[in-house]
């Protein structure tokens, strides 16, 4: 059965089986592929979005629970690619492959809104998608600073 | 005419460059002979771009384009090698792109295979690997390889540019400059951008000679401005080999028998037959893929199948049958009992006749310890998957392979037709760390394009995949012995292990003709064959056996093991001289001072003597590897049997740092990686099968887990040496001789784990 749902802002329709995982209907169906697939257990988080507020990781939820949810991908961050969190990224070089740093940025951006000014520990207990290239810790520096950037309302 | 204009140009090079030393004088011809087939070679140009070399273009916006002929695998050599040829241009940085260069001999890496041949083969093996031409990531060599030829290409271009310049304004070429791109006649006060003269100097001769800048010149190299992938991989949009979507793309997932090797006997499919979503179904010699519409489906599928297949057979199956039978079987090959792994005994290094020394020192002054190592996985976070497409004698593949040249050969060779028909599309590698070199998923991928009538397949490992069957970093046993002398010294070291050989196996994998006889495998005791530290008498021993288990290149290779036995070694000589297991080293090293400064600069930036929290301890451990020279030094808490490491602080001497920020990255990204084997990485096997199965339990370090990093560059000004793998040799002793100063407890295992 079709599932409805807001995809980075836009009502979408994707026509695939109910029990499809997110992260297959959003690289296969909506052909988005932002959003990564690392382990397919929910270990990495490299399939990382944001459901209604929440970071969520997409390879073992079904399409069909997000039926009439807000859904925001790496592609929809924001329309041109420069939020804080991406800002606070690119200043600190974060990236080596790249491959895991859409689902840190979906991660971080979704505790930023709810925890604007995370401690260390606070961070640590949020961001635990795995980066196999050791991207730690320009990645911590860059968490800092986008908490930063967000206060300042930049 | 080409061969005349080359030797004038060897003979004016050598004369010019005086006192050179021999090996230098080689190196540097070399490298100018690779500049001179660069100068004739143009890669392909888009509307308006002027091609120069292999290397450089030119767009009529001015932007350099740089042609990168490695794979940019997080290791930031997109970067680092658009750098060496904007610095000859002086580019404004902002206005330089990089692209994957084709497949062309002109751009094979030389270092990388001649740093694989024994040392007195080095010189023939750069001749072979220039006529061969593979491109190759691997090996740290990027940098090192690209370092003469790209630097005199860009100076060379340089010259023509200027030379332009100068006939336009009528003035001489020796009164311009550039800055940012910019050519200027001071005196005149004539400036145009580089790309207003790209047309008219590209038809002007080359210059035979062009020496690139000397480093005080530098502008650009030395610092580090913001990598070229940055902003890409920030927004989502940069592509890697799973994003691909050529038109009309079908999927396929795959299951491989459950035996690490073996064949497959036969497909029961639950219900009679493959679910109705299954396209087609490819059998291979140990694993089954089915293509759908869709990954998920195809993969979905495969849980309705069972593969019945047969294992590893006959003798060599005793040592896939338990990892404690392995074990066992290492320590008879060391006792040199009888083995069905047939050992072959080599000796990679050896001066004076320590192991006579050793046998007639008194048992109180002899130290002896054993140390082992366990199979590790590389678990990229991109896992392994190549498409591919055969269409009308055309064959396309899109795979991040560390080796586009050996997958050109292979779809050339297994499609059947010619080179020129095939086609490799090289995205970026979501990591690699040795895993993508292996060829199979390539092989895979064009079996299922063979069925998929002209249409593309993008064929994915699951994750489990990738851990059961991946191209595995051997187990290692070593056992070390050393003689202490009268004066308070070490009269004698006598390092064995017992592991097989990773080289045979990859190139046996690539070429099953070349699994027989396999020259001595320099991996097996790099890191540990020749030792900076004074011992009057020193040997080597390696024991390589054979087993049924696929073998590959793992971030730093040997020295990810030889470091763990040398440096925990070194340090338990120190415990039983009673020194100080910094000083201890700095005693070994006094004609070492390359080295020494090393170790100096690391325990001081430590502070090395400052008084650490109860609970707490700190190791040091010192690696050569890749021709950079890295000492590390770790403080550790262990709480119960918790074991938190809390800092690492590193001193790195590769040369020159060319992009410092880049090499505190890798730096701290190779010593992740090593701390993650060190505390967790374990691939274990029973009955024949891998007991892991996904990152659950194969588990990597995460952020909370994560030291803090401090690291200081010594710029010595020696050779290049490599950056991406030689943070790793050193953090596992270092940790483990932590752990020791930390509890009295000596690990000798990997990973730590505290009883």
């Amino acid at each position: 059965m079709p599932t409805q749902f807001t995809l980075n802002a836009k009502p979408v329709t994707l026509d695939a089986p109910d029990d499809k995982p997110l992260l297959w209907a959003l690289r296969e169906d909506a052909n988005l592929v932002g959003t990564k697939f690392g382990c397919g257990i929910a270990a990495c988080g490299a399939c990382t979005v944001i459901i209604n507020g929440e970071a969520v990781r997409t390879c073992m939820t079904p399409l069909a629970s997000v039926a009439g949810k807000q859904v925001t991908t790496i592609e929809g961050v924001t329309a041109t690619g420069t939020s804080v969190v991406q800002r606070a990224w690119i200043e600190h070089q974060v990236p080596q492959c790249g491959y895991c740093q859409a689902g840190f940025i979906m991660a971080t951006t979704a505790l930023l809104e709810k925890t604007p000014d995370p401690t260390d520990a606070q961070i640590d207990a949020a961001i635990t998608n795995l980066c196999r290239c050791g991207t730690y810790p320009a990645m911590r520096a860059a968490i800092k600073k986008a908490a930063q950037l967000k206060k300042a309302g930049a | 005419m080409a061969a005349k204009k080359y030797s004038a140009a060897r003979r004016v090079f050598l004369i010019g460059s005086g006192l050179v030393g021999g090996a230098l004088a080689i190196g540097t011809t070399l490298a100018w002979r690779r500049v001179a087939n660069a100068q004739a070679f143009k890669p392909q140009v888009k509307a308006g771009e002027i091609a120069f070399n292999a290397w450089l273009k030119i767009s009529p916006d001015s932007t350099v384009v740089v042609q990168v002929p490695r794979q940019e695998m997080g290791q930031g050599v997109y970067t680092v090698l658009a750098m060496l040829v904007a610095e000859e241009l002086d580019a404004d940085w902002s206005k330089v792109r990089v692209e994957q260069a084709e497949i062309n001999a002109v751009y094979g890496n030389v270092t990388a295979l001649a740093d694989s041949a024994p040392a007195a083969m080095q010189a023939a093996m750069m001749t072979t690997a220039r006529v061969l031409g593979v491109q190759l990531t691997g090996g740290s060599t990027s940098t090192r390889d690209g370092w003469e030829p790209m630097r005199m290409a860009a100076a060379s271009a340089r010259n023509v540019l200027l030379a332009a310049a100068a006939a336009k304004w009528g003035v001489p070429a020796t009164e311009l400059s550039i800055e940012k791109s910019i050519i200027t006649h001071a005196k005149s006060d004539k400036r145009a951008p580089l790309g207003a003269f790209a047309q008219a100097a590209a038809v002007l001769p080359v210059p035979p000679i062009a020496n690139p800048k000397a480093q005080k010149d530098w502008k650009l190299l030395g610092t580090s401005p913001p990598r070229l992938d940055v902003v890409e991989k920030t927004r989502g949009t940069a592509q890697f080999g799973i994003d691909v979507r050529p038109e009309g793309l079908l999927y396929a997932a795959i299951k491989h028998i459950p035996f690490v090797s073996g064949t497959l006997h036969e497909v029961r499919w639950n219900g009679g037959t493959a679910p109705k979503e299954v396209l087609h179904q490819v059998r291979g010699e140990n694993y089954l893929a089915v293509i759908s519409t869709s990954y998920w489906s195809a993969q979905k599928a495969l849980n309705e199948v069972t593969l019945v297949g047969g294992g590893p057979t006959g003798s060599v199956h005793s040592s896939v049958h338990s990892s404690a039978q392995l074990a066992a079987q290492y320590a008879d090959v060391l006792d040199g009992k009888a083995s069905d792994l047939k050992p072959l005994h080599r000796t990679f290094g050896k001066h004076g006749d320590a192991e006579k020394i050793i046998k007639t020192t008194s048992e109180k002054q002899r130290v002896n310890a054993e140390y082992s190592v366990p199979f590790l996985a590389h678990a990229p976070m991109e896992p392994l998957n190549c498409t591919a497409q055969i269409k009308d004698g055309k064959v396309d593949v899109w795979v991040g392979n560390q080796a586009p040249t050996a997958v050109l050969w292979l779809a050339a060779g297994n499609v059947g037709v010619p080179e020129e028909n095939v086609t490799v599309h090289t995205p970026y590698l979501g990591g690699g760390f040795g895993r993508r070199v292996d060829l199979e998923v390539i092989r895979q991928a064009l079996a299922c394009a063979k069925v998929a009538g002209g249409k593309p397949v993008q064929l994915i490992w699951s994750r489990e995949e990738d851990i059961k069957h991946d191209a595995y970093r051997p187990a290692v046993s070593a056992r070390m012995s050393a003689a202490l002398d009268d004066k308070g010294g070490v009269s004698a070291w006598h390092h064995r292990m017992v592991g097989p050989s990773v080289s045979k196996s990859v190139m046996g994998r690539m070429n099953p003709l070349a699994a027989g006889d396999f020259p001595p495998d320099k991996t097996n005791a790099e890191g540990a064959a020749e030792l900076p530290y004074a011992f009057a008498n020193f040997k080597c021993d390696h024991a390589q056996v054979e087993l049924p288990v696929p073998l590959g290149y793992w971030r730093s290779v040997g020295n990810s093991y030889t470091a763990f036995f040398v440096e925990t070694f070194v340090d338990e000589l120190a415990v039983a001289l009673k020194k100080d297991p910094y000083l201890f080293r700095l005693e070994l090293l006094k004609n070492q001072q390359r080295f020494a400064k090393v170790v100096d600069a690391a325990a001081s930036a430590a502070q090395w003597s400052a008084v650490l929290p109860k609970g707490w301890g700190r190791g040091i451990a010192l690696a050569e590897s890749f021709k950079s020279i890295v000492c590390q030094v770790v403080d550790v808490e262990v709480v119960g049997k918790e074991i938190k490491v809390r800092r690492v602080v590193t001193a790195v001497d590769c040369g020159i740092a060319l992009h410092p920020d880049n090499v505190k990255a890798q730096i701290a990204s190779a010593a992740i990686y090593g701390l993650t084997a060190a505390l967790k990485g374990k691939i274990t096997f029973n009955d024949g099968m891998v007991e892991q199965g996904n990152l659950h339990d194969y588990p990597l370090l995460s952020m909370a887990e994560c030291p803090a990093f401090e690291t200081v560059i010594i710029n010595s000004g020696a050779p290049l040496g490599g950056i991406g793998e030689v943070g790793l040799p050193p953090v596992a002793p270092a940790l483990g001789n932590a752990i020791f100063a930390a509890t009295g407890k000596r690990l000798r295992t990997l990973p730590f784990v505290i009883a």
